[in-house]
């Protein structure tokens, strides 16, 4: 846990220090800070460069919050705290107590379950070895292990809100104190010899301190001297302890309790355990003798640890209101007894937790050094079984936006942080609008089709196009034109397909060779992402049935072609020679209306298109954008193009009004 | 039919490919898994052992996996197969196909890796690798197919020797499936998918290509292909849209069924090994669904060897569907059946183990 400690940055480059070491820094995303070297300027500064402006290399800093999450054990907390978030979400507000709670121990478990993973891993041989991760672990085992103590402390007292919080609170105590335990569990394997250790009865006490009343007495009864009048009167006196149970009346549960505590007192005073220090000294501390439990005190480390044990033997139905009194004057008392001590966080956060100042417990637990995993996870909690909602509406704070601005942060931390966005994305959607909006600036590039299936779920359509687009740019500049054709097509962008389709065709009026054709060929209803893309397979369907041989079906679609209106400028050239074979075949395959199409469209689209060429470019300019790879200059063949319409005109009449002969 | 448990293990990595260790006559015991988009990436072998704290809680779950050994990867795992009972190909997105010999021991297992082959995947004018996206087996060969549209076919003897390298396509290929010696498919990424002889060179090539139905017509990848384990004509093809799409491979003109299933890509899809009458799909939006012939209505097509899977629209009613696992919520990006137990993993950096499966 980190105190209270402002970090210090410091250049120190060549450039900084020709200024007086001085420095400026700018947030960046997910949560960086880039320091560079600084020297202030006034209005009265002389608006020139320095003269030393451009010696020094110009250094950018990235400064980075160190974070535990780097160590692999500790991303399950991250990834399985994110399936109980979402959980919660789908719970919503409406659910019962008992959920809640639920979710609350589920997130429990979380830590508990790594903290166990972490104590494994730090005894791992390969962690043994490396001092630097050694030390992380153990870091992140002290912020894990406050952070489930707080949490157990906070459902028990705001989540469950039972109205007798002692029992509880015994097992909170327990679980974060077990030495105790641990060795009453040898003492008790050892039988009779037990009592002969040396550390038997400072067992015997911290177990009562801890309100381990049961252990206590079978340690007890293994006792040498177990026969003897003096332990079976203290058997008696604990066995007879009056507990509470739910639903007993309160009342006579009092009057059972204040006999039982006068009946023990009673037999003290009376010197029934006189023979036995150590078991009067015991008895004395059950009874709720202060001496002793400053004692006690004072072998404690946290001051929490024996507050349940002493509420047990003093105050057994203590309320939660009630706890807050008792616990001031405990830490008091702590405070007193041990000063050389000084106050750490934990102590400070859990006095916090049982005064009931939930405002500065939330403060302190942002200062955690977990990401802030702890307080999100929390006051989403909190936010959703609304129990302290009077509390917070008290108090000025508005938490739902506190949830809201505490979720965002987290989220877009995960997201920023390499490999974790997938977790991210989650708490970013419940952030509605600003979720949105931050998931579209910060979903990364990896992984295309998962990131566009998720996109697409969030109905984040210009990420999607975004992705598309930048891939089929990278695609395109791989050479791959299949790959950039498709991916063009996904991305829906007219221009973009457009300009795929047109460098294919320009390409193929080029060099005569066809891109990707596997593609083409499979663009089916696709096509009409573009009307360039259109042209392309249809007249991709041409060459095909010209490369097969199929040259009616062929000139049929050519004629089809011509008469489209989507053929492209540069185009045209290609289109109209390809119509020459045709015209010019043995066996007529264009009949006389569609000859007269195509002179009509050399006259009208080729031959205004050259001259616009040829007046921009000069005649035989090599830089003409017309290019065929079957002439060496466009304009030479519309000649050749003309005499070709002729002939077939001349020879399709003849054919098409001779009567046949019968 | 109730499934008697399902246990989730986080492991902190996110999980490409999962892959039981084939075992010919018990309940196998040991899964691979191969992992993606981390900082270092490996290919881990798993071992069931029973929970320690099964007694001491109420807790039905009780096997835990835990990691016997562990190999990093160069690059995220996109593909696992066994190529026989210890020999596993793995490949990885940096273009290269990795061989493991696994050693089952009574206390620790081991796994290395024997050998790794130059680089199968490249695209041409970078000379950048590109990544390995599938691999499939047949006897000792491995096909694998890459982004730059690629198959490579490679001898699990000698993976530095490429045996066969075909130019299939100029789109990035996402799956491959032998279904036959000889006879591969591939799918691209437009939803093409193309039958390829290993035997021949990329120039003889037969030229036999279907698409994969679609509900309109946005691009539609395949994301995954499977073949009927006992009826080897019968291919289904999982789709992005979430469809499954089956060929019946002596009839290409047109698709035997077409069934809309989940509401993401499929991410992967496979008949159970043992049992061809159940199918499994994982799809990205977090679900793991298992298919069933209906026994009772489909008796009578199965007698003549006919499978219900390609009696076209009537599928659905032969056919009964249950999820095994649903509200994952993160993409399930592989699963594996072995006998009565499932295996799967995904985003979500946990495997989920589920029991008593049929």
């Amino acid at each position: 846990m980190s105190e209270t400690g402002v970090f210090a940055f410091e250049l120190g480059d060549e450039l900084a220090t020709r200024c007086g070491n001085t420095l400026t820094g700018v947030f960046v995303r997910g949560s960086r800070i880039a320091l560079s070297a600084y020297r202030h300027v006034t209005h009265s500064s002389r608006d020139a460069p320095t003269e030393t402006a451009g010696q020094d290399p110009v250094l950018i800093y990235m400064a980075q919050e160190s974070t535990l999450f780097d160590e692999p054990v500790l991303r399950s907390v991250l990834a399985e705290a994110n399936a109980t978030f979402a959980t919660l979400q789908q719970l919503g507000s409406r659910a019962t107590r008992a959920e809640y709670v639920n979710i609350s121990r589920a997130y429990r478990s979380i830590v508990r379950s790594c903290l166990e993973k972490l104590e494994q891993a730090k005894k791992s041989p390969e962690v043994q070895t490396d001092e630097a991760r050694l030390q992380r672990l153990s870091d992140a085992i002290v912020v894990f292990y406050a952070a489930e103590c707080l949490w157990h402390l906070f459902e028990i007292l705001y989540i469950q809100n039972n109205q007798l919080v002692v029992p509880q609170l015994l097992d909170w105590a327990r679980f974060h104190s077990p030495q105790a335990e641990d060795r009453a569990t040898d003492l008790l394997l050892m039988g009779e010899e037990a009592s002969e250790s040396d550390d038997y009865w400072s067992i015997v006490r911290s177990l009562i301190m801890l309100g381990e009343i049961d252990i206590t007495r079978a340690l007890l009864s293994q006792n040498r001297k177990a026969g003897q009048t003096s332990f079976k009167a203290a058997e008696q006196i604990l066995k007879s302890m009056p507990v509470y149970q739910e639903g007993y009346a309160l009342q006579k549960f009092h009057s059972q309790w204040e006999f039982w505590h006068v009946d023990t007192e009673r037999k003290i005073q009376s010197g029934l355990f006189a023979t036995e220090p150590e078991l009067e000294q015991l008895l004395r501390m059950v009874a709720g003798d202060n001496e002793q439990w400053d004692d006690g005190i004072k072998e404690s480390q946290d001051f929490f640890e024996y507050l349940p044990g002493y509420l047990l033997f003093t105050k057994p139905t203590c309320k939660p209101f009630e706890l807050k009194i008792a616990a001031t004057h405990w830490l008091n008392r702590w405070c007193l007894l041990q000063p050389e001590k000084k106050q750490c966080a934990m102590n400070r956060m859990v006095s916090q937790l049982m005064d009931h100042d939930l405002k500065i417990f939330i403060y302190d637990s942002q200062k955690l050094n977990d990401t802030h995993w702890f307080s999100t996870h929390l006051i989403d909690l909190i936010h959703h079984c609304g129990q302290l909602k009077s509390y917070f509406d008290q108090n000025n704070i508005d938490l739902p936006a506190l949830r809201h601005s505490m979720i965002y942060e987290y989220g877009s931390y995960l997201m920023t942080s390499h490999n974790m966005w997938q977790l991210g994305i989650d708490y970013l959607d419940c952030c509605k609008q600003e979720g949105q909006a931050a998931i579209e600036l910060l979903l990364p590039e990896r992984q295309a089709t998962k990131l566009i299936n998720l996109a697409r779920q969030r109905g984040l359509i210009s990420v999607e196009r975004e992705i598309c687009k930048v891939l089929s740019k990278r695609s395109y500049d791989n050479e791959r034109y299949g790959n950039a054709l498709e991916w063009a097509i996904r991305s829906k962008d007219v221009l973009l397909v457009t300009a795929v389709a047109d460098f294919i065709l320009k390409h193929y009026s080029k060099t005569g060779c066809m891109l990707c054709p596997d593609t083409i060929a499979n663009v089916g209803g696709r096509m009409f992402a573009s009307p360039r893309l259109v042209f392309l397979s249809k007249y991709f369907e041409f060459y095909e049935f010209y490369r097969n041989r199929d040259f009616l079906s062929a000139s049929e679609l050519l004629v089809n072609l011509l008469e489209s209106k989507i053929t492209p400028d540069y185009f045209w050239p290609s289109l109209l020679i390809d119509s020459m074979p045709l015209l010019e075949s043995k066996d007529p395959k264009i009949f006389a209306k569609e000859t007269v199409a195509i002179l009509h469209h050399i006259e009208t689209d080729l031959v205004p298109i050259i001259e616009r060429n040829v007046s921009k470019y000069g005649k035989h300019h090599s830089e003409t954008v017309f290019k065929d790879y079957r002439v060496e200059n466009v304009d030479e063949i519309l000649n050749l193009l003309r005499l070709a319409c002729a002939r077939n005109l001349a020879r399709a009449l003849i054919i098409e009004n001779t009567m046949p002969v019968v | 039919m109730s499934f008697a448990n399902v246990s989730t293990h986080y492991i902190s990595e996110k999980v490409s490919q999962v892959r039981w260790l084939p075992e010919e006559l018990q309940q196998s015991e040991r899964f691979v898994t191969g992992s993606w988009d981390m900082d270092q990436n490996f290919v881990r072998l798993w071992r069931l052992q029973s929970n320690q704290y099964a007694t001491a809680t109420d807790s039905d779950v009780d096997q835990i996996p835990r990691c016997m050994d562990k190999v990093r990867m160069e690059d995220d795992v996109t593909a696992m197969e066994f190529v026989d009972k210890d020999t596993l190909a793995v490949s990885c997105a940096d273009g290269h196909l990795s061989v493991f010999n696994v050693h089952r021991a009574v206390e620790e297992d081991q796994m290395q890796r024997t050998s790794r082959s130059g680089r199968l995947h490249c695209f041409q004018r970078s000379q950048e690798p590109a990544p390995c996206t599938d691999l499939s087996t047949y006897g000792t060969d491995i096909a694998t197919a890459g982004e730059d549209g690629c198959v490579s076919i490679v001898s699990v003897e000698n993976v530095r020797q490429v045996k066969r390298q075909i130019e299939a396509d100029s789109m990035a290929l996402f799956s491959i499936c032998y279904i036959s010696q000889q006879e591969l498919v591939t799918a691209n990424r437009m939803g093409v998918i193309r039958v390829l002889d290993g035997r021949v060179a990329t120039e003889a090539q037969p030229k036999a290509t279907f698409m994969v139905a679609s509900r309109d017509d946005k691009s539609n990848f395949v994301s995954s292909l499977a073949k009927h384990p006992m009826q080897q004509h019968i291919l289904l093809c999982g789709s992005e849209e979430g469809s499954i799409t089956v060929w019946d491979m002596r009839n290409l003109s047109y698709p035997a069924s077409y069934l809309s299933a989940h509401k993401s890509p499929i991410n992967e899809i496979g008949f159970h090994q043992k049992d061809p009458s159940k199918l499994f799909t994982a799809a990205e939006g977090g679900e793991v669904w298992m298919w069933s012939e209906n026994k009772v209505l489909g008796s009578d097509y199965t007698k003549d060897g006919h499978s219900p899977w390609l009696s076209g629209d009537r599928v659905r009613s032969l056919v009964d569907v249950e999820g095994v696992l649903s509200n994952i919520r993160k993409s399930i990006n592989s699963f594996d059946v072995h006998r009565s137990r499932l295996v799967c993993g995904g985003d979500t950096e946990a495997v989920y183990l589920v029991d008593n499966i049929v």
